[in-house]
């Protein structure tokens, strides 16, 4: 069954309990966002697109999968949205579909013994199904 | 003072040295830490999702053991902190107990008790007091300029954690100093390390270390003192690309710093384990 934009957008909003109508695209989060620079779109823009509907457009984006959920967006947001918050609830769409964005298996034997466990069990319930 | 203690993966293994020193300076501080029996992974991160109960399971189950212990949980990773502390926030959300009832139905051990989850810092700040720490300096790291990096898993959410102030911390730095240390003010003390962006956006994660050290360095800082594993490893590696200065900046921590000023040995300190030899530096500092 397709899922218009709107149902999209509002289930977004109940996943992570978040109004996009809230923000008043101040850019605060877009200008704090040690990632902003490489993320496309960045968190004001990201959060533009789902008040114009296009839902649709953010999920099929890059810019979702480069949050590290660091909160300095949503800490400094005037007006209380968490973006960090949006961005997992557009990557747990995408994953519940059996989407995984990080292979497990694809880690070598060198990165095992060298980055901590820490980041992998991050990495993987971030990012993979 | 007797407290559990929940140490986490990471520090059974690659964090060993954060580990080590935390329990043997801590019993120089007469603070008895008692390792939780059979924890469980806290989960690595909090997951936000309004519907992710399963999610919560780990970190519960491990508060709902921590409960029949005692009324504070110690933690010392920042991401274990982090992730228990929120777990339990939520867990206790008033108007959230639709929720608790049916997460606690997944979970086998009984809350004996409400629980708190604190950190190392908070104990050696709150129950210690930094008094109680100064008297037992036996080798006061004079002469030491460090940037205190606190990262995003300390301070944020703040209204969760209410561990210190988001966009400025300090305990850190009230620690160095009754340590006989100097610490500088820099920009970056709790901006993102790149964190688990390491494992798939390798260059990523570098670009946001390296200006974490390039903005340390422009301050005068000679090291880098961290709470965090994933940081550790971040700052360590970040470094591959020099900065405007050129010098690598060793990155300990705190914990290490702490057992150097009650007179651990170097051993103890587990040195070894930094990626980044720092003993020439604390040689040059006359402190080893």
């Amino acid at each position: 069954m397709l899922t218009s934009e709107s149902e999209t957008v509002a289930q977004i909003e109940e996943l992570s309990g978040q109004r996009v109508a809230d923000c008043y695209q101040c850019g605060c989060c877009t200008a704090g966002c040690p990632i902003g620079a490489a993320m496309e779109p960045p968190p004001s823009k990201a959060i533009r697109l789902l008040q114009l509907g296009r839902a649709s457009e953010l999920l099929a984006s890059e810019g979702i999968w480069l949050c590290a959920s660091c909160l300095v967006c949503g800490t400094r947001c005037p007006r209380g949205v968490d973006y960090a918050r949006i961005a997992e609830a557009c990557r747990a769409i995408i994953l519940r579909s059996k989407v995984s964005r990080v292979d497990p298996d694809t880690v070598t034997p060198e990165e095992l013994d060298d980055i901590p466990q820490q980041a992998f069990i991050a990495s993987f319930r971030k990012f993979s199904v | 003072m007797k407290f559990s203690y929940y140490p986490g993966c990471t520090l059974y293994t690659k964090a060993r040295n954060l580990d080590m020193c935390g329990r043997k300076a801590a019993s120089r501080l007469d603070v008895e830490l008692v390792e939780m029996p059979s924890w469980n992974c806290c989960g690595a991160i909090y997951n936000t999702g309004s519907d992710d109960l399963a999610a919560q399971v780990g970190p519960v189950r491990n508060l709902a053991k921590a409960s029949q212990l005692g009324a504070k949980l110690v933690t010392l990773c920042a991401a274990c902190y982090n992730v228990l502390k929120r777990a339990c926030a939520r867990l206790n959300a008033p108007g959230n107990e639709t929720e608790r009832e049916r997460l606690l139905t997944f979970v086998e051990e009984p809350f004996e008790r409400p629980v708190q989850v604190v950190h190392y810092l908070d104990i050696l700040k709150n129950d210690v007091g930094w008094e109680g720490i100064r008297a037992r300096v036996t080798r006061p790291l004079a002469g030491m300029k460090v940037a205190c990096y606190y990262g995003c898993l300390m301070v944020r959410p703040r209204e969760v954690l209410e561990f210190d102030d988001p966009e400025n911390p300090q305990v850190m730095d009230e620690l160095m100093r009754v340590l006989g240390a100097e610490p500088v003010q820099f920009d970056f003390k709790a901006e993102c390390c790149g964190g688990y962006l390491v494992v798939n956006h390798q260059p990523v994660a570098q670009t946001v270390s390296k200006a974490i050290l390039d903005n340390a360095r422009t301050w005068g800082a000679e090291a880098i003192v961290t709470t965090c594993p994933l940081c550790q490893y971040n700052l360590e590696r970040g470094q591959g690309v020099k900065g405007p200065r050129g010098q690598e900046l060793p990155v300990f921590y705190f914990t290490q710093l702490l057992g150097l000023a009650l007179g651990l040995t170097q051993e103890e300190l587990g040195l070894d384990y930094n990626t980044r030899d720092p003993v020439p530096f604390l040689k040059a500092k006359g402190l080893v």
